[in-house]
């Protein structure tokens, strides 16, 4: 195999210096000549109907520019997710969003927005509007919202209250699969709300020109399908519409696949009416209510086993409450039931899930799209079945899990695994022996080791439209200019594409420059989301570097008097094969007609410029899906008089294919890892009987800090997978996937006790404890 | 209390004096005026980031006569006559402050938006306890909050920058 210069280290990320010394962009920090500032009016009921609605006294206030409201602004359905620009044609698109509505269906909907010369005199204007409601019946848990007594929130074909279609993923027989089984395992479990708390909240600047022409810089993840977006819901054609990152994001996580909930519409309609620029910038609390939320709901499961262990049949159900607009609703079960279902080799499988629209904060993409829920139920059912066969979770799961080529349920192939080095690195890291033997007689604090495994996908495809494209240019002085779509979140996307790029050349990292989340400037690309963008975007980069590589080696080759494929071309040089570099002395451009053993880039691309000629290369892609494999071994201390869990270490084994920057990957994983324990023991959104969110703060979420944060060791597990860029596969999304489950087993491993709610709270804990102690007594 | 003028509306203005990363600002501002919003909106000083204005996520941290503070919950006419540094005056013209050097090298930096108040508590800290245990590290950037990293690095880069050994 060839020997790897560039890719597979772990090198400085391109955007650290101007991230560490206060000069890098965001949205928030935009300052246009003449720009407004806009705030928006939301509702406090969570289902009303707009009666009357009166804008006269906000618009005389002095500052004051303009006042949008339903009744001003385009009446053109869209979603804000991405989905309205990649459901495939077996599946319609659910738009069910204007603007502004003259309906309010969860309490933070938009009801109007005030653009005038500062966000004080905006907010002051907020309390001039006076708004006349009919309250309507609301409803708030998924279970009540679909019986027929509930309020239709919007009209539904699949059935009450339901987005989309109900998504049936069938295999084998279950119901013979669970007649043969020796034993069986059923439980409901029960999921809150989680959310992204991005440090950076949604914000957005637009900018319409006279003609018409709208530029929105914002913190959008995909800035391509969000222009889609901005067209249908204003009605223009896409080729008038730029969007682009300014160019960082304070991360992302999902919430803004496609628009940053509304602060673009809202920003671009402002803008329209007043012909300045427009910055929207959600506060904290409207990031909270009024921003996608990973899905609450239940998850039903029954995994039936021989005695000898061997899975027979899996049933999967899941109802998510999706929230008052569909957003990625009718994704997120459907990757839910694709994911748990495909961890193990199970003959017999079924799903069947759906969300349900309630009267609460809209639920969308948030990192693992339904995975993290489905497992959570599905590998405590796992550990349930080993611990009443006897068997080891740990071997009881290597006994089971897909190999390479298994049949399986998903419309792509498992070319790659690493799970079985997972689970056993992991296991090793924490010294998996001691699991069951920890607590010491009398100890108020138990201790207990618990595992989760799964797989994630590395893009969407075949599940959702999802291409790239990539366009390389060399400049004449031999350096390249690469261009693509994707953002830059914090992922460590403007380091590892040119990494890709350079190494495929043959030329040095710092030759590479990078344009990205602009679509004025960067070719269609689905966007940063479904762990997608080094594997899916990594592709198209690739297969651009390949073709200016071709080109360059042929254009060389000419000029060496050599066939291309004795030619070398490395670190910028290219040669006839066998060479030394020490040989390769002076420019390699002879003034005479001598044949030359070889040239620098940088001399090739002058002189193809001296001759009208520059090389530019295509990457057009759409790599067909892999699956990456994730075990986590956790390790927790649960206090007996306070219900307190507190996670000690969690050991995160993962394949990942190959990691292009290792140190990059490492801090993918340790993101997922604590913001899956945060998941596990403290974030949550309640709310008050009449549906008004009660954690509206970062105070009140309660997320871990860095005091909270256990020990994390990330483990790189390579496979090398055939589709990805140097074997790559995806990895963001991953550390979330098994923690909660992992979790789980842990305390159960602690405590004898099944739980089948999250968050661990204290609270809950200490209930179960009592109860559990008083049925010893 | 600083010296103040009453506009055409009635309203207060404050003349203050803020030395900034070694310079010294004197502007006129309002009493409610918000310390975060005199940098990013007066001085252009947008590497101080805004991420609650209520204090809870440190997004906004300063340094207010060497003390790390929420610049968000500080008027600006509470600085009138201190020294403030922001992530913008942490580094001299040539070189990077070592906590920005180990920040890069361990990869302590994803997107980037808590990073200015991360450096400015870390700054804070070693400036008081030049080698902190990690649980001391933990606790002094328990009030900034990074939802990208899970602080496994930023902890390290921080131990890296007091000269102690960092275990892997």
């Amino acid at each position: 195999m060839k020997t790897l210069n560039i890719v597979g280290k772990s090198l400085r990320r391109a955007d650290a210096l101007e991230k560490a010394t206060g000069t890098a962009t965001f949205s928030t920090d935009l300052n246009l000549p003449g720009m407004l500032y806009a705030k928006t009016l939301r509702s406090p009921h969570a289902h009303a109907r707009i009666i009357e609605i009166d804008t006269t006294e906000a618009e005389k206030l002095l500052g004051v520019k303009a006042v949008a409201t339903w009744k001003n602004t385009p009446r053109l359905l869209f979603n804000t997710s991405a989905t309205m620009t990649f459901t495939l044609p077996n599946q319609e698109p659910v738009l069910d969003q204007y603007i502004f509505d003259n309906v309010v269906r969860y309490v933070g909907d938009e009801v109007a927005a005030v653009a005038a010369i500062s966000e004080r005199v905006a907010e002051a204007a907020l309390k001039l509007i006076k708004v006349e409601y009919e309250l309507l019946p609301a409803v708030f848990d998924p279970l009540e919202a679909m019986e027929e007594s509930a309020p239709d929130i919007h009209p539904c074909h699949a059935g009450k209250n339901i987005p989309g279609e109900i998504i049936k993923i069938p295999m084998g027989d279950v119901e013979k699969g669970f007649a043969e089984s020796d034993i069986i395992y059923e439980n409901r479990f029960t999921l809150p709300i989680q959310k992204h708390v991005q440090l950076e909240t949604q914000a957005a600047v637009a900018q319409v020109s006279p003609d018409g022409n709208i530029t929105v810089w914002s913190t959008t993840q995909t800035p391509h399908p969000s222009r889609i977006i901005l067209a249908a819901a204003f009605g223009v054609s896409q080729s008038k519409v730029r969007v682009l990152n300014p160019p960082y994001i304070g991360g992302g996580f999902g919430v803004r696949i496609g628009l940053s909930a509304k602060a673009e519409p809202i920003a671009v309609t402002l803008a329209k009416l007043t012909g300045k620029p427009v910055k929207v910038v959600y506060s904290r609390e409207e990031d909270f209510i009024a921003s996608d939320t990973r899905h609450a709901g239940y998850v039903w499961v029954k995994l039936g086993a021989k005695r000898d262990g061997t899975f027979q049949a899996i049933e999967l159900k899941g109802v998510l409450n999706g929230g008052a607009y569909c957003s990625f609703s009718c994704e997120t079960p459907g990757v839910m039931g694709a994911m748990g279902l495909s961890v193990y080799r199970i003959p017999n499988v079924s799903y069947y899930g759906h969300s349900v629209y309630t009267n609460i904060t809209p639920a969308g993409a948030m990192r693992g799209f339904g995975n993290p829920q489905g497992m959570f139920a599905i590998e405590q059912a796992v550990d349930e079945i080993a611990a009443q066969l006897g068997l080891d979770p740990l071997e009881l799961r290597k006994q089971n899990i897909i190999r390479v080529g298994d049949p399986w349920i998903l419309p792509y192939s498992c070319r790659s695994t690493g799970l079985e080095e997972c689970i056993s690195k992991a296991a090793e890291e924490l010294n998996w022996q001691r699991r069951g033997t920890m607590n010491e007689p009398g100890s108020k604090i138990l201790r207990g080791i618990g595992i989760g495994v799964g797989t994630h996908v590395s893009n969407s495809w075949p599940f959702c439209v999802d291409y790239d494209n990539a366009y390389i240019t060399v400049l004449q002085d031999g350096s390249i200019m690469v261009a693509t779509g994707v953002p830059e979140m914090g992922t460590g996307t403007i380091t590892t594409l040119p990494q890709l790029a350079a190494e495929t050349i043959g030329i040095p990292l710092d030759q590479v420059g990078i344009t990205f989340g602009d679509t004025l400037t960067t070719p269609f690309d689905i966007g940063s989301h479904a762990s997608r963008t080094l594997y899916a975007a990594g592709t198209a980069v690739v297969a651009a570097a390949n073709d200016v590589r071709r080109q360059i080696l042929e254009y060389a080759g000419d000029l060496l008097k050599t066939a291309p494929e004795h030619l070398e071309f490395a670190n910028g040089l290219i040669k006839k094969q066998g060479l030394r570099d020490s040989e390769c002395v002076g420019s390699g451009v002879c003034q005479l007609n001598e044949v030359q053993n070889f040239i620098t880039m940088k001399d090739l691309a002058y002189h193809a410029h001296l001759r009208n000629k520059q090389f530019i290369g295509i990457g057009r892609t759409t790599p067909p899906n892999a699956p990456p494999w994730h075990a986590h071994v956790t390790e927790v201390e649960v206090d007996t008089e306070t219900g307190m869990v507190t996670v000690i270490k969690v050991a995160a084994a993962h394949d990942v294919g190959k990691a292009i920057n290792p140190l990059i990957v490492e801090g993918q994983i340790e993101g997922g890892v604590l913001m899956g324990v945060g998941y596990s023991i403290s974030e949550e959104i309640k709310r008050d009987a009449k549906g008004k969110p009660l954690h509206t703060s970062i105070h009140k979420y309660l997320l871990p800090t860095a005091a909270d944060a256990p020990e994390i060791k990330a483990i790189i597990v390579e496979t090398n997978d055939p589709t990805g860029p140097f074997g790559a596969k995806g990895v963001g999304e991953c550390g979330m996937v098994p923690t909660p489950a992992a979790i789980a087993n842990a305390v159960y491993d602690a405590t004898g006790i099944r739980f089948t709610e999250l968050p661990l709270t204290p609270e809950r804990v200490l209930k179960k404890l009592q109860e559990k102690n008083k049925n010893i007594i | 209390m600083s010296n103040f003028i009453v506009d055409n509306n009635g309203i207060k203005r404050y003349l203050v004096t803020i030395n900034v990363n070694g310079i010294e600002y004197t502007k006129v501002v309002k009493a409610n005026t918000l310390l975060v919003n005199f940098l990013r909106e007066e001085l252009d000083l947008t590497g101080t980031k805004k991420g609650c204005e209520l204090g809870d996520c440190g997004s906004c941290t300063v340094l207010l006569d060497g003390k790390p503070v929420n610049s968000c919950l500080i008027l600006a006419i509470e600085a009138d006559g201190m020294k403030v540094t922001t992530i913008e005056g942490v580094a001299s013209t040539s070189n990077l402050d070592n906590i920005q050097e180990k920040f890069l090298e361990y990869g302590a930096i994803q997107c980037g938006y808590c990073s200015a108040g991360m450096i400015l508590s870390a700054k804070a800290l070693l400036t008081e306890n030049p080698k902190p245990t990690e649980e001391e590290v933990r606790a002094g950037i328990s009030g900034n909050l990074c939802r990208c990293t899970g602080y496994i690095n930023i902890i390290k880069a921080i131990m890296a920058a007091s000269g102690q050994e960092v275990l892997n």
